[in-house]
C-alpha cells in the first residue's frame, strides 16, 4: 500500500462489535509487541470492546473500517471517568493502527471522533496516555491539534 | 439437593432439576453406587445418601411393581428395581456366578417437580435397561476393581473398561433428562394443572430459562427446554416484543463484578433506559447499580459491568424505557444466581 493518505469516505469510525474480536486482538498484540501495553489476551475477551456501563466510568472502544476490504485498520478506546477531585476527565487509551494503515491519517480521524463524543459526554479535558519513549514526532502530531504533555505516569508493576 | 441437608457441599446446578442414582446390591457390601447424575462426587458422603439406603425399594421381593416412592425432606425419590445378567464370581456362599444382579435406579426431584418423577423414572429405566443390561455387570466388575489394593494391568483394564461404560451411560441419562423435561414441560404447559403450575413456578424461581425469547443459554439452563409452543417462536409478534436479549453473564472472580451483556433486537435505536441491578436485604430493595442510557442502536450489545455485594448472590437485573412523559415501562427483568452463572478468573 503507498503511503498516500486515505479518503475520508472511505473509513467508517463506528463502535466494536463483538465479531470484531480477532481484528482487535491482533492489533492490540501489535501494540504490545512495540510498547508493552501490559496486554494479556486472556483479558481481550469478546465482550470487553462493547460500548461499557460501570458506576463512574463510560467505555467505548472505536473502530475505523476500511470500507473497500471492510477490514478493521485501527482501534481506540475512550473512557470517561469521575476522578476523586469530581473532575469528569476523557482518556484515549490504546490507540493502535494496523501497519499498512500508519501515516494515512486513519488515526486522526478516529481521534476527532473520540473527541467529539468525549465532549458531548461532558467532560472537562481529555487525556491521552502514550508511552513513555514516545518520539517527539508523535507528540508534535497531538500539539496541532491542542494537546500539551502535563503528566508523566509512573507505574510499578506486581 | 445439598439444602436438604445443613453441609456445604458445593451445588450443581442441575440438581435443582433432578438426581438419578444407579445403584446395585453387592453381596458383602450392601447398596453401592455405580453412578449418580449429575455429580458423582457424593457417592461416598454417608449423609448424602441416607434417603437413598433406607429407600424402600430395597425391601421390594419383585421386579412386578412399577416403581416406589418416598418423601423425604422436601424431595421425592422414585426407585425402580430390576436384575441384570451376571457372570462375576460372587463373594457369598449360595450365589452362584449367574446369579442376576439386583440394579435399582432412584430419581429425587424436588416435591415441586414429583409430577414428572413417573413417567420419568419409567423412561430412564428402560432406556438404561435397553442399552445397558448386558454391561451392568462389567460396570460392577470395574468397581470391586477399583478397590483392589494391587492393581495388576489385568484389573486396570477391567476398570478402565467400566469406567468407559459409565461414560456413556451418563451421556444417556444427560440426554434423557434435558429431553424428557423439555417433552414433557411443552405437552403439560398446554392445559397446565396445578401441579405443573407449580413446577413451571418452581423452574422459574431456580431460575432455569426456558422461553424461546431468550438466547441466554449459559450453565443451568436447558437449551432445548421450551414451555411453550416452539412454533410461537416464528411468530412476527412474539418476536417484536422481546425488545432486549441477554447475551451472556459472567461472574467476575478477581473484581468480584458482575458483567451482563445486552443486545437491542430492535432494528430501531433506543432512548431514556434506566438499568437497574439490585438486590432485596431484609425485604428491601437494594441498588448496587443505576445507570442512564442515553441511546441504544439498532442490534447493538452493550455491557454493563456492576461490584456485587459481599455475601449476597441474588440480584436482578431490569431494564426500564421512559417515554418521556414520566412513564415508565419495564422491559427486561433477569434474576441472577452468581452460584448459577459462568464464573472467570479475569
Amino acid at each position: 500500500m503507498s503511503k498516500e493518505k486515505i479518503n475520508d469516505e472511505d473509513i467508517i469510525i463506528r463502535n466494536y462489535r463483538t465479531s470484531d474480536y480477532q481484528a482487535t486482538l491482533e492489533i492490540l498484540k501489535e501494540l504490545h509487541k512495540l510498547y508493552d501495553i501490559g496486554l494479556r489476551e486472556e483479558q481481550w475477551r469478546e465482550s470487553s470492546g462493547l460500548r461499557q456501563f460501570k458506576p463512574n466510568l463510560k467505555r467505548i472502544t472505536l473502530i475505523a473500517e476500511f470500507k473497500p476490504t471492510g477490514e478493521v485498520v485501527s482501534m481506540g478506546i475512550i473512557e470517561g471517568v469521575k476522578n476523586t477531585l469530581g473532575q469528569y476527565i476523557g482518556y484515549l487509551d490504546n490507540w493502535a493502527t494496523k501497519k499498512g494503515f500508519i501515516g494515512k491519517h486513519v488515526g486522526k480521524l478516529l481521534a476527532d471522533k473520540a473527541i467529539q463524543i468525549l465532549q458531548s459526554w461532558g467532560c472537562e479535558s481529555v487525556r491521552i496516555n502514550l508511552p513513555y519513549e514516545a518520539d517527539n514526532k508523535l507528540l508534535n502530531v497531538f500539539a496541532k491539534v491542542g494537546f500539551q504533555p502535563i503528566l508523566t505516569v509512573l507505574e510499578k508493576r506486581f | 439437593m445439598s439444602d436438604i441437608f445443613n453441609g456445604t457441599v458445593e451445588k450443581n446446578p442441575h440438581e435443582d432439576l433432578c438426581v438419578v442414582y444407579v445403584l446395585y446390591f453387592d453381596e458383602k457390601k450392601g447398596q453401592i453406587p455405580l453412578l449418580m447424575y449429575p455429580d458423582d462426587r457424593f457417592r461416598n458422603n454417608k449423609r448424602y445418601m441416607r434417603p437413598i439406603n433406607f429407600h424402600p425399594v430395597w425391601f421390594l421381593e419383585t421386579e412386578e411393581l412399577d416403581h416406589i416412592d418416598l418423601e423425604y425432606k422436601g424431595y421425592a425419590f422414585f426407585g425402580k428395581k430390576f436384575h441384570a445378567k451376571s457372570q462375576r464370581p460372587k463373594r457369598r456362599a449360595g450365589l452362584e456366578e449367574d446369579t442376576p444382579e439386583t440394579i435399582v435406579i432412584i430419581v429425587s426431584l424436588p416435591v415441586e417437580l414429583e409430577i414428572f418423577g413417573d413417567e420419568l423414572i419409567k423412561e430412564l429405566t428402560e432406556k438404561l435397561r435397553n442399552q445397558f443390561e448386558d454391561q451392568l455387570t462389567e460396570v460392577i466388575e470395574s468397581g470391586i476393581a477399583s478397590d483392589a489394593v494391587i492393581k495388576t494391568p489385568k484389573i486396570q483394564e477391567r476398570i478402565a473398561k467400566g469406567n468407559k461404560i459409565k461414560v456413556f451411560m451418563r451421556e444417556l441419562i444427560d440426554k434423557e433428562i434435558r429431553d424428557y423435561f423439555s417433552r414433557v414441560i411443552e405437552k403439560r404447559s398446554e392445559s397446565p394443572s396445578l401441579k405443573t403450575q407449580k413446577a413451571i413456578s418452581y423452574f422459574s424461581l431456580k431460575g432455569f430459562e426456558f422461553s424461546p425469547l431468550s438466547n441466554l443459554r449459559g450453565e443451568g439452563n436447558f437449551a432445548s427446554v421450551e414451555l411453550f409452543d416452539s412454533t410461537i417462536q416464528k411468530s412476527e409478534e412474539i418476536r417484536t416484543k422481546s425488545l432486549f436479549s441477554i447475551a451472556s453473564i459472567n461472574f467476575i472472580e478477581n473484581s468480584q463484578e458482575i458483567e451482563i451483556t445486552v443486545q437491542n433486537n430492535s432494528d430501531k435505536e433506543l432512548k431514556n433506559l434506566h438499568i437497574t441491578i439490585t438486590h432485596v436485604k431484609e425485604y428491601f430493595e437494594k441498588e448496587v447499580m443505576n445507570q442512564e442510557v442515553e441511546f441504544w442502536f439498532p442490534q447493538e450489545e452493550l455491557l454493563f459491568v456492576s461490584p456485587i455485594v459481599p455475601h449476597i448472590d441474588e440480584y436482578l437485573f431490569s431494564i426500564k424505557k421512559g417515554d418521556g412523559r414520566g412513564n415508565i415501562e419495564n422491559k427486561l427483568s433477569q434474576r441472577i444466581d452468581l452460584k448459577l452463572i459462568n464464573k472467570i478468573t479475569s
